[in-house]
């Protein structure tokens, strides 16, 4: 169970997000919908902890870890893997390579520091590329693939850190539709196989009705809607955007970018 | 009234362009009289007058010609043998500079490499360690490297040595500044990414930052390397070992076709380091490191 | 994680995941053992005896303590002086290496001198002179002219005289044609063109390399002294002679903070040549 109780974030006299409160239970696919602005990026990122909150708790499994610290912050950011709009993988380094960095915190530094990965590390790294069909590209750059490999690079690379939560940030964003079914479908393999929590930051409506158990939606930092899709009705989403769902499809504004995502996430 | 209009502006326009003509010519004047002061001064402290160039200039070219060597159409082989009669102990020598810049260039960019990460302002752990990075590559770069010569020669006593920690020095200085630069420009979401991932801070700069910035900082290296062959080859001067000690001996003992023999000895060195070391760069930029992990 | 049968099946499927082939880890040998080799040779070249590294290593600890604090012991006078003759040196220097520059940079330029021998001529002698170190310049000038602040200027001019030559010639090898040709159109001969067509493009480029080139040349300035070329540089290698280091650090902190004003005044005035 995670738990957020009155989570509120403010870049100077911004507020980006303003007393948001969820229980999200384990194994939930959760949707989290709301005009690009409307802090729903801040909050995959405050709870990660990648930057701080200005007020509130974040609760998991009873713990408080809203506070933490060093060691015990690196090994709850390992507990919430984080998928990104962009990837951020290195593009330099081979496919292989990015996947291990999911382990980085499991290991002694040293070894890592010298790309002295074991032979069961690798094994594993392969298995996970395996379940997205991308073991044959495992010593490739990763900047040769598309998009949408590289968006399953990075799934598999969440996955390697053995994580609780997943936590993805408009993960088909940038990709074309095609490319966004399949990193959508991986993502409810996740969920559904390995019984993660899956928190996912959508700009489409329909997507985010197909794939999700429980929508969110957010409008200026708040938290406006919580429930099943059959729930969001069409009064709900102009509540939500400010404007119906057919004049949503035209409009570009929903388009999310991560808005404030500012802080420095070395800070650790 | 328009007409009476039409002068006013056009006065205003004159008085307006006059105004800017006496700021640029007080400007223009201002620069002619401080150069002709510091021109001046510059040469009455350089102790230089049209007297001593004039005698100078001769006697320049007049030492010029006594180092050129005597080369006759009759032998000219034989006569070049002459002239390199030294060969064995200049090449051992010019090749202990080309070691004293290599090692002195390998142990600078290690300094700085390891070193960057803190100085640069977007990757830095703390500001305590920004600070003194950067402080201490200041430090490093601006000292002459022929002074850190001069104090290791009398620390440690002649030898190449003390040349190698002084081109180590300066070079970790003038590396680490650049390193830095580099380092404040990556992309930033590798490093977002692996911080989200739990990886703690050396682990993030080894694999999201270096990867992307190692093939700039081998190039920086490189041309580091090509310099650090010329300042090798004088440093000798003072003592810190390799060709310039000789170079410095026979100058001081008038053998003069010794000089020339020796210069182009460093000349032809210095330039086919450069050749190599250009080519080395243009491959580094075109493909880039693609290394794989097994 | 993974059982030893799985962990044997992904090794056989994907070989190259876990060993590198046989020619790969062939090339990497060898690599290696080329740095290895170069590296060991050079150590081997340069490093003291272990005894002579502790010991060097405590009296340098020694000097670093006698340096504090950094004092002129009465010599202020005397060394401001010195620091004058650098900053004249550099002046000069670097004014000389210009003047000379900048007949030889038109020379050098192929779009102003269209002839092959010559131009290559000239471009290997510009390498040539700005291939030797200004120090090995300034030990053969002290003992072509004698010691003293004028061997220094022109042990810095010489070699700068052919790195701005370069330089220079680049610059006006890359100029705008059109406002030559308008030049030429007017009637103008050869030196009128170069004067009003190429001129008026090319002197805030080159007045920046100059002013960057006199900065450099106060560091070098700085040093020039230790083999007799005048400036601040023959004070500091006598106070190393007679360990007075409480000297030497004033001297060198001397040298710091002139290098500091002068990087400071020379780029803000190479914005404003830039800016106009």
């Amino acid at each position: 169970m995670l738990e957020l109780i009155g989570l509120t974030r403010r870049f100077g006299a911004v507020t980006a997000v303003e007393h948001v409160s969820l229980s999200v239970p384990n194994g939930q696919m959760v949707g989290i919908i709301g005009r690009s602005g409307a802090g729903k990026s801040t909050m995959l990122r405050l709870i990660n902890r990648l930057i701080d909150p200005t007020a509130g708790r974040i609760v998991f499994e009873g713990r408080d870890i809203s506070l933490l610290k060093g060691r015990a912050l690196r090994d709850w950011r390992t507990d919430c893997a984080m998928i990104f709009q962009q990837f951020n993988l290195v593009q330099r380094l081979d496919v292989l390579t990015n996947v291990l960095m999911g382990r980085l915190n499991h290991r002694p530094t040293l070894s890592s520091l010298f790309k002295m990965f074991s032979a069961e590390e690798r094994a594993l790294a392969i298995r996970t590329l395996e379940r997205f069909d991308l073991a044959g590209a495992a010593l490739q750059r990763a900047d040769t693939l598309s998009g949408g490999q590289q968006q399953r690079v990075a799934i598999a690379r969440a996955l390697m850190q053995k994580p609780r939560i997943i936590l993805a940030d408009e993960p088909i964003a940038s990709l074309d539709p095609r490319n966004g079914k399949v990193v959508m479908d991986a993502l409810r393999t996740i969920n559904r196989e390995d019984g993660l929590t899956v928190l996912c930051n959508l700009h489409t409506l329909d997507i985010a009705r197909h794939y999700c158990d429980r929508i969110v939606g957010m409008r200026a930092g708040r938290v406006v809607f919580d429930g099943v899709p059959a729930q969001l009705t069409a009064s709900m989403v102009r509540d939500i955007y400010g404007m119906s769902e057919e004049e949503l499809d035209h409009a570009e504004t929903v388009t999310s970018t991560a808005v404030g995502a500012v802080g420095s996430p070395l800070a650790a | 009234m328009v007409a009476a209009g039409g002068s006013d502006a056009f006065a205003l326009f004159e008085a307006r362009y006059r105004q800017l003509q006496r700021e640029k010519a007080l400007t223009t004047g201002c620069g002619v009289v401080l150069f002709a002061v510091a021109f001046v001064a510059s040469a009455v402290v350089g102790e230089v007058d049209p007297a001593r160039l004039m005698t100078g200039v001769p006697s320049i070219l007049d030492y010029a010609y006594r180092t050129l060597p005597e080369i006759s159409a009759r032998q000219p082989l034989a006569d070049i043998a002459e002239w390199f009669w030294g060969i064995d102990i200049w090449l051992m020598l010019m090749l202990d500079s080309v070691l004293i810049g290599f090692v002195g260039t390998l142990a600078g960019a290690g300094a700085a490499v390891a070193l960057c990460f803190h100085a640069s302002a977007n990757l830095t752990p703390n500001r305590l360690s920004f600070w003194l990075a950067r402080r201490g590559f200041e430090f490093a770069r601006t000292v002459p490297e022929l002074v850190f010569a001069l104090i290791f020669v009398f620390a440690f006593g002649p030898g190449p040595f003390a040349g190698v920690l002084a081109i180590a020095i300066h070079s970790a200085g003038a590396l680490g500044k650049l390193f830095a630069e580099v380092n404040e420009n990556v992309d930033p979401r590798p490093i977002e990414a692996l911080a989200a991932a739990g990886a703690g801070w050396s682990e993030t700069m080894r694999f999201a930052v270096l990867p992307q910035v190692l093939p700039n900082f081998l190039s920086y290296s490189l041309l580091r390397f090509e310099i650090n062959v010329r300042a090798a080859s004088v440093l000798g001067i003072v003592g810190a070992g390799g060709i310039g000690e000789e170079l410095y001996l026979v100058v001081r003992r008038f053998l003069y076709s010794d000089i020339s023999a020796i210069v182009l000895l460093i000349l032809i060195t210095v330039s086919l380091i450069d050749i190599v070391c250009e080519r080395l760069r243009h491959g580094l930029i075109e493909a880039g490191p693609a290394r794989a992990t097994r | 994680m993974i059982e030893a049968g799985e962990l044997a099946a992904i090794q056989a499927a994907h070989p190259r995941v876990f060993r590198r082939t046989a020619a790969e880890r062939g090339r990497l040998a060898l690599a290696w053992a080329c740095f290895g080799g170069v590296l060991a040779l050079g150590l081997w070249r340069v490093l003291p005896t272990w005894d002579a590294f502790v010991a060097g290593l405590a009296k340098l600890g020694f000097l670093v303590g006698f340096m504090i604090p950094p004092a002129h012991g009465g010599h202020l006078g005397q060394m401001l002086h010195g620091l004058g003759e650098t900053l004249a040196m550099a002046f000069l220097g670097t004014l000389f290496a210009a003047v000379v520059a900048v007949p030889l940079g038109f020379l050098g330029a192929r779009n102003v001198l269209p002839v092959r021998p010559l131009h290559f001529g000239l471009r290997r002698l510009f390498d040539g002179l700005r291939g030797i170190d200004s120090l090995i310049w300034a030990i053969v000038f002290v003992a072509a002219v004698g010691m003293g602040p004028f061997a220094g200027i022109l042990a810095l001019a010489v070699p700068d005289a052919g790195t701005l030559a370069k330089l220079f010639a680049e610059a006006i090898e890359n100029i705008e044609k059109r406002q030559v040709e308008g030049i030429e159109a007017a009637g103008a001969n050869g030196l009128e063109r170069a004067r009003f067509g190429i001129l008026p493009q090319v002197l805030p480029v080159m007045l920046s390399h100059v002013l960057y080139f006199f900065e450099s040349n106060t560091r070098s300035a700085s040093i020039l002294g230790v083999v007799g070329a005048g400036g601040i540089g023959l004070q500091l290698a006598e106070r190393i002679r007679l360990d007075d280091w409480q000297e030497v650090a004033f001297i060198i902190l001397l040298i710091l903070v002139t290098v500091a004003v002068i990087d400071f005044l020379s780029g803000w005035l190479r914005r404003r040549v830039i800016a106009s």
